[in-house]
């Protein structure tokens, strides 16, 4: 049986100031499929994703995204409200109602931390709290823009397994980092 | 209504951002009668246009962080990949500024306007024009603010302060004639008339300024 596919991104290209940050990227992603973009820091790995999500506009080439699909995006910026508690957070992000809300809570370690500020935590608390936005997803593409940054070496695991288990349901993953991506990927690197 | 209600959760929380304007509302309503006779004719002179100015100023104040926090966090972003409508997301979050910051104000217009005028009739005929301008003035204060979303809010509150004078006029008018007497009705009708555009029109512009800022 054919998959469908989630992406396809034919000679696409950005320039930003008259600069050229890449050119002519071609890929495809399918159902059960994973893209690594890998690259060092200002090679256009963010604008990239950007593009795909469709906030900025590539200024050559096509990029088609099934638009059937749900996507779901963590980026570097982590969608949560600085003088909101965890607990409102979940709300907002319309997590509460979830059948394994609590048991992500308990595996991230935020069980005791439910009536904090999200003003008053770590960096890395903050992260584990938006991973909660990926873990409970129900989205057939998950965008990671560079994902591990800040969390501890137990989280990565956590994350890496997740997304396993993510491709084995046939979902897609798109996952940026300028290191070696963990998962069993196709590769794009931009220089 | 989930909407609404995700909405108030936040608006709640940002004690600042709703309780601000009703307080800068209710110190010029207090400081207005501190320059004047406290006679009662003396009082009414100056009373509505300082009312009007006030509902202006107190809904300038109520939009000045109504989308850049979302913008710096990323909110923003997540609502834009989603699929769900921006524009009925954006119109959703003036009514929430509404009823937080823009009824409490006109149940207050009407409490100073008693309190000035001793006048029952011309107190409750405030309340409309009050409700119906808060949200004209929101509106337009919004489409500001989307303008000048990461360059300071009071550029945005400039760029569309020109827009807000004919309703100042509109209002000025109304207020004549419910002291005269006549049928004010008809301004009533006409500002909803503006509103009733505005409510469209304003989302459908603002949805489309945001996505450019984060392009």
């Amino acid at each position: 049986m054919s998959k469908d596919f989630i992406v396809n991104a034919e000679n696409i290209s950005y320039r930003v100031n008259g600069n050229k940050l890449f050119h002519n990227l071609s890929f495809t992603i399918e159902e059960g499929e994973a893209l690594h973009v890998q690259g060092s820091n200002g090679s256009g790995k963010s604008t990239l994703i950007r593009i795909i999500l469709g906030i900025t506009k590539q200024t050559k080439g096509n990029i088609l995204v099934n638009t059937n699909k749900e996507i779901c995006y963590l980026g570097h910026k982590n969608a949560l409200k600085n003088y909101l508690n965890l607990e409102d957070n979940i709300e907002l992000m319309e997590l509460n109602k979830q059948s394994d809300l609590k048991k992500y809570i308990e595996i991230l370690g935020l069980k005791k931390l439910l009536d904090v500020n999200v003003a008053n935590l770590s960096y890395g608390q903050q992260k584990k709290l938006a991973l909660l936005r990926l873990f409970l997803n129900e989205s057939d593409l998950i965008v990671l823009d560079e994902p591990l940054v800040g969390l501890d070496r137990e989280t990565q695991e956590i994350l890496n397994n997740f997304l396993v288990d993510q491709l084995n349901k046939n979902k897609a993953v798109i996952y940026t980092s300028h290191i070696s991506c963990p998962i069993d990927s196709k590769e794009l690197l931009l220089k | 209504m989930k909407i609404l209600k995700l909405e108030y959760l936040k608006l709640k929380k940002k004690t600042r951002s709703w309780l601000g304007p009703i307080l800068v509302f209710w110190l010029i309503m207090i400081a207005y009668p501190l320059t004047v006779e406290f006679l009662q004719d003396k009082l009414e002179i100056g009373f509505f246009s300082v009312l009007w100015i006030a509902i202006l100023i107190s809904m300038m104040l109520a939009t000045e962080d109504i989308f850049i926090e979302d913008y710096n966090d990323g909110t923003l972003e997540q609502i834009v990949i989603k699929n769900s409508s921006f524009q009925f997301l954006i119109s959703m979050r003036i009514v929430m500024y509404w009823l937080m910051i823009g009824i409490p104000v006109s149940v207050l217009s009407f409490i100073f306007t008693l309190g000035t005028s001793e006048d029952l009739v011309l107190s409750l005929s405030i309340i409309p024009l009050s409700m119906i301008s808060s949200y004209i003035f929101l509106n337009l204060f919004v489409l500001g603010n989307a303008l000048s979303l990461n360059k300071g809010s009071l550029l945005g509150a400039l760029l569309t302060m020109p827009l807000a004078l004919p309703v100042l006029i509109v209002l000025g008018k109304s207020l004549i004639s419910i002291q005269l007497g006549i049928n004010f009705l008809e301004f009533i009708l006409l500002l909803l008339g503006c509103l009733s555009i505005i409510i469209i029109v304003v989302p459908i512009i603002v949805s489309y300024i945001i996505k450019a800022h984060l392009e």
